[in-house]
């Protein structure tokens, strides 16, 4: 083996080609997580008698244990549960036509919205009580009061953190390989194996998630500059 | 797909997976280590400003916090021995455990850098005045008055880094190490029994971070404890106090989102 930069470039064309992968379990997992995150914490916020212990579980049994075991707890069990049911219901269904990424999707679905719920509930509780009730006090009902006046500040005090659960997301995708999905981590090592040139495939690969995560560092600093638009100081 | 699902498999494989833990817990402990040092190292031209340092650890933490570390685990696998063979030194003997050691390390400096860059600037700098205002030297101030404060605020980001460490462990099995996921999968592949290896898996991984939480969050009571108010009209304050130190947290960025 001898170090051979310019392969580097080549090795950075092929896996650009798994690039949409990747993104698809990204955004799949985040749009999903949110809504799951949005659930689980208001759900925690308003201790929804039954679903409140359930939730509390939820959350620390994601947190506390790797996204490894979730994917793998999934593409082993989902099938079972699947087809268990299948058999018993009789329904023409089996677990064989969920094709890979589908397990990934839902295993990081998962993942995503223990994290997601706890972004979104530290987001909700920042926004000062006052503020409903001022809300309240003009006349709005609660409904416009949440959408206008407590969601917007919400989601500005949660920007930094939603932008460190993609990138976690991001990189976690890196995890589908092991369902045999061919993400950029997968694809770098195919390029590797077949080349017999696995430094440079690697290298390749963490210079792509390098600028994705910047990529996504400066659209967040973007959005945050325009949602912090009321914040800019002043008399307060 | 493999065999019916069997509840007791889980317990007898409980006690196999706890076998492994050591090698999980010396990488998390060694890991941890590498990565309080080269936090501290990377930290220090950031807070004092040095010129060229500067820039250099800044590349270094974006690259860090920007890849995954999956991917820098092949990268330092693969690569370091490659590199070093141009200054002719051989790396085929060293263990794997070591490779692993060295990207956890320089993984968790990354983060750890972060924290205690965002800790040590979270203390109000008139605490600082004030310790010079008494005759205190540079050091003393740092050590009897800076430190103390900023190790109350760190702890729960180091708490959350720590967890995530530790759950970052699993992805040594792509390397060949038979750490707890990697046996869990050699028992699950020998067994057939895959589901009930996992469940015991995330059990034992579940039981571990919760317990560093209940420890970091007592620690974290001990090191703010100075922030307490005994009079009890001030309750309302000491919760704004407290939440005030949460929201610097929150602000830091510097936890891991996510995965792990």
């Amino acid at each position: 083996m001898k170090l051979d930069p310019s392969f580097i470039w080549t090795a950075f064309l092929q896996i650009l080609s798994a690039i949409p992968t990747t993104l698809y379990i990204t955004v799949v997992s985040v749009s999903v997580g949110f809504l799951i995150g949005i659930c689980v914490a208001l759900i925690r916020i308003y201790r929804v008698p039954v679903l409140y212990p359930l939730a509390v579980g939820y959350v620390t049994f994601i947190r506390g244990t790797p996204m490894l075991t979730h994917l793998l707890l999934i593409y082993f069990g989902l099938p079972v549960l699947i087809d268990g049911l299948a058999a018993h219901f009789g329904w023409g269904f089996r677990s064989v036509s969920v094709p890979m990424i589908g397990f990934a999707y839902i295993s990081f679905s998962i993942t995503a919205g223990a994290y997601m719920s706890e972004v979104v509930r530290s987001g909700l509780l920042a926004v000062d009580r006052g503020q409903l009730e001022a809300a309240h006090s003009i006349g709005m009902t609660t409904p416009q009061a949440l959408r206008r006046i407590v969601f917007p500040q919400a989601l500005a005090a949660s920007l930094p953190n939603l932008s460190n659960s993609v990138i976690g997301m991001l990189h976690g995708s890196t995890l589908a390989f092991t369902v045999s999905v061919v993400d950029i981590n997968a694809k770098a090592q195919i390029v590797a194996s077949t080349n017999w040139k696995f430094f440079e495939a690697y290298l390749a690969a963490a210079l792509i998630f390098w600028g994705l995560t910047f990529l996504i560092e400066r659209l967040t600093s973007l959005i945050e500059k325009r949602i912090n638009l009321y914040n800019r100081g002043g008399v307060a | 797909m493999g065999e019916p699902f069997d509840i007791s498999y889980v317990f007898s494989f409980l006690p196999k997976l706890l076998g492994t833990l050591n090698t999980t817990l010396l990488i998390v402990a060694c890991s941890l280590l590498a990565g309080i040092i080269v936090g501290f190292l990377v930290a220090l031209p950031r807070l004092y400003k040095v010129p060229v340092l500067k820039t250099c650890s800044e590349i270094y933490i974006s690259f860090f916090r920007g890849t995954p570390i999956l991917i820098q685990l092949f990268l330092f696998y693969y690569g370091l021995p490659e590199i070093l063979k141009l200054v002719h030194v051989d790396m085929t003997r060293t263990p794997v455990l070591v490779f692993v050691i060295l990207t956890y390390g320089l993984h968790t400096g990354a983060y750890m850098s972060e924290m205690i860059r965002a800790s040590v600037m979270a203390v109000d700098k008139g605490q600082v005045e004030a310790a010079y205002a008494t005759g205190m030297t540079g050091f003393q101030a740092f050590t009897r008055i800076v430190l103390p404060q900023a190790l109350g605020i760190a702890i729960p980001v180091f708490s959350n880094l720590v967890i995530a460490l530790l759950k970052d462990t699993s992805l040594a099995f792509t390397l060949g190490v038979m750490e707890m996921t990697g046996k869990a999968q050699t028992l699950g592949s020998l067994t057939q029994h895959f589901i009930e290896t996992y469940i015991a898996l995330a059990l034992i991984y579940l039981v571990i971070s919760y317990t560093i939480e209940k420890l970091l969050l007592v620690a974290e009571h001990r090191l703010l404890r100075h922030e307490k108010r005994s009079t009890p009209e001030k309750k309302s304050f000491r919760v704004h106090k407290n939440w005030s130190y949460r929201r610097i947290i929150a602000e830091m960025g510097s936890g891991k989102g996510g995965a792990g």
